[in-house]
């Protein structure tokens, strides 16, 4: 019934999906290609009772997050109380000394926050991995929704299943909120970024001009776009998808060749809003993720609702005897990396391998986490006519205006090896549309 | 006991080609701490189509702009007076003092200064940081000359190291190199000293409370004639100047410094 409808239109979607651009680009040895993301037509289906308790957790660590970024760069009242150690904001990368003491407009910082999670076969419910810099994804279930409605309208009609194609609408509010006064613009490094096809549809949707720098001048205090008659018009907030590093080539890295100079200056000033706020990596780092139930705590006084997968910081003594004893069960990842580099599952290692890594570690031992490996819930795809079980995890947006909002819907990616647990997209991974079902 | 000290600074940059859309952010103004009062300050950039200033994290003075005009010449002029008062302490709480903790890319101790480090007294032996950031001093002094020329700006502490020479900037980020490996609190120092000729470099050490000068140049506490100009994690936070411009093939920096008591 519901898989039967969706098995026949499989392949168009994939065709318009493909002829809409959906592609995403990666480097490899150097080179730039751009490849489709595979959309598989299977729905992950989220109850309203399991999405509502998502939503429920979601928002308490977006808040607490939002809080513990502004904290470091104001206060630091969480280091004054030791409920974090300093090491893992200073020692971090994620941590830029230029954003201290600066408060962005109506004090947010998180506007688009990414949490990644994962369902185990418990049915419980793990936060994988925090992402508050530049977050991508949520185009591809916007618009595979939107192809799918067109093939199988029916089966919209039939299930209460919440509309996804208000993000758009939940993005601009959340420009709109922070903007200082002027024109809310989408600022793409380019058509060669990995995102690309995401800026322009996001940009298409939601209204706001698509930008490059080249489009983009500080003069007076105030940043402008310059249109393509030279026409100046005041911007009064970017949502840039480029990295804070090369935003602003007069405050950051300065040998960028993109950049808008003098942006942070203006920002500081509270002149313009930037979305995401740089310097949000203090947050997401996987040491700091170790803190956020603490840090919910300590900012909320509440009890985290949602969980982290268990995870041991070597850092800490009594941590790292654990991880020795555990090791071969644990899986280590390198707290620098992302995009699912630098994840070791120990038992894969050989014997050599093995020494060699407690080598490092015992050396190193700040940088890395170990985590228990959580025995996924398997979601099938539909492979060569039949659905197959495989690994998958969920990105939940949260976007934040006054409010933190959960977007009923998220990208699902899925690993295409039967063998993996690695889903990144940059890896080969697929991705499917999520389904939140209406409460009755 | 105040002393009173003028200073005049003169950076320019000559560019082999015309440069134009030129944005610059400069950090080269003393400003005013519980130590140092800074009055009769005057500041003329040439050309300027638009300038303002900011302090930034670290709380140093910047001014930032742009020269739109084509130009092959671009200059900074600062002159001032500074009031200096050694009995006058700067003070921090501890747990603000973090970020000063640990190695940047610049004060990264890397072999050569931890085996250096190794083979010194036990920290134990010491009172207090200050006690030992200054022994440690003593002991870079002993073992490295000041030599120009043989390191330039983003010679990293190690690289200095191991040549054994170097200049002010080097000695000071050596010394923070060590201190951090200790996880003493301590900063990087840009400023004047009377006399004509460059910018100096020094450090500061974190100690009970209170942030403690010693230039590792001299071998030496700093007195009342050192004006601070700014500080930071390491030279990269002090940087006198960042921009970007189009056109300008080579470039060449010249810096004057003068200082002289009152």
């Amino acid at each position: 019934m519901l898989a039967d409808g969706l098995y026949k239109h499989a392949d168009s979607v994939n065709e318009l999906l493909a002829r809409y651009g959906v592609k995403f680009g990666i480097y490899k040895n150097g080179e730039f290609k751009e490849q489709l993301f595979p959309f598989d037509i299977i729905p992950r289906v989220i109850s309203a009772e399991d999405f509502n308790f998502l939503e429920r957790g979601l928002k308490q660590r977006v808040k607490a997050l939002n809080e513990f970024i502004r904290d470091i760069y104001s206060k630091r009242q969480i280091i004054k109380d030791k409920v974090i150690a300093e090491e893992f904001i200073y020692s971090g990368s994620g941590y830029l000394v230029q954003c201290d003491g600066v408060t962005p407009p109506k004090n947010i910082y998180a506007h688009i926050s990414g949490i990644d999670l994962v369902q185990g076969k418990n049915k419980n419910w793990y936060i994988l991995e925090d992402n508050l810099r530049i977050p991508s994804g949520a185009s591809y279930p916007m618009i595979a929704r939107d192809l799918c409605r067109k093939g199988v309208p029916e089966m919209f009609e039939e299930n209460r299943i919440e509309d996804n194609r208000n993000y758009a609408e939940l993005l601009r509010k959340t420009m709109e909120y922070v903007n200082t006064g002027g024109l809310s613009v989408i600022l793409t490094p380019g058509r060669f970024n990995a995102a690309y096809f995401e800026h322009s549809y996001l940009a298409e949707q939601t209204g706001a001009h698509l930008v490059t720098c080249d489009d983009l001048t500080v003069e007076n205090e105030n940043l402008y776009f310059i249109d393509y008659s030279g026409k100046k018009e005041k911007v009064g907030a970017v949502y840039r998808r480029i990295s804070d590093e090369y935003l602003d080539p007069v405050n950051f890295y300065r040998e960028s060749l993109i950049g808008i100079p003098h942006i942070f200056d203006i920002y500081r000033k509270g002149n313009v809003a930037l979305i995401n706020a740089p310097g949000n990596g203090v947050a997401d780092d996987k040491g700091i993720y170790y803190f956020v139930p603490a840090m919910i705590k300590y900012y909320l006084g509440e009890e985290p609702i949602l969980q982290n997968a268990p995870t041991y910081l070597p850092y800490y003594e009594d941590d790292m005897k654990y991880v020795l004893e555990n090791f071969d069960k644990l899986v280590l990842k390198d707290v620098a990396e992302a995009g699912g580099y630098g994840v070791v599952f120990a038992n894969k290692l050989s014997k050599q391998e093995k020494e060699n890594f407690i080598t490092l570690l015992k050396s190193e031992p700040r940088r890395f986490i170990a985590q228990e490996v959580i025995d996924f819930l398997d979601l099938d795809i539909y492979e060569d006519g039949q659905p197959v079980p495989r690994k998958a995890d969920l990105r939940a947006f949260v976007l934040m205006a006054d409010e933190p909002v959960v977007w009923k819907s998220g990208l699902t990616r899925f690993s295409r090896n039967p063998d993996s647990f690695i889903v990144n997209s940059s890896q080969g991974g697929g991705f499917k549309d999520t389904w939140v079902l209406k409460s009755k | 006991m105040i002393r009173r000290l003028q200073y005049l600074y003169h950076m320019s940059l000559k560019f082999e080609l015309p440069v134009h859309e030129h944005h610059f952010k400069l950090r080269c103004f003393p400003s005013t701490d519980a130590r140092q009062k800074i009055f009769n300050e005057h500041i003329e950039i040439y050309p300027v189509h638009f300038r303002s200033t900011e302090k930034d994290s670290f709380g140093n003075t910047c001014v930032y702009g742009t020269a739109n005009q084509t130009h092959d010449h671009f200059s900074v002029d600062v002159e001032g007076e500074a009031d200096i008062d050694i009995n006058k302490k700067l003070t921090d709480e501890e747990y603000k003092t973090g970020i000063f903790k640990y190695e940047t890319p610049l004060t990264k101790a890397g072999t050569t200064i931890r085996k250096f480090h190794l083979e010194l007294e036990s920290a134990s032996l010491f009172a207090n940081n200050f006690e030992r950031a200054f022994y440690m001093m003593n002991m870079l002094y002993d073992d490295f000359s000041y030599v120009q020329g043989v390191t330039g700006i983003s010679t990293t502490a190690e690289e200095a190291f191991d040549l054994r020479r170097g200049v002010c900037q080097d000695y000071a980020h050596i010394l923070l190199a060590m201190c951090r490996l200790e996880r003493i609190p301590c900063r990087y120092i840009a400023g004047m000293i009377p006399g004509e000729g460059a910018t100096h470099a020094w450090t500061e050490i974190y100690n009970e409370g209170e942030w403690r000068m010693l230039d590792p140049t001299h071998n030496r506490e700093c007195d009342d004639t050192y004006i601070k100009i700014s500080s930071g994690r390491d030279a990269k936070d002090c940087s006198i100047n960042q921009g970007v411009f189009y056109g300008g093939g080579r470039q060449t920096q010249e810096i004057k410094v003068k200082v002289s008591e009152l």
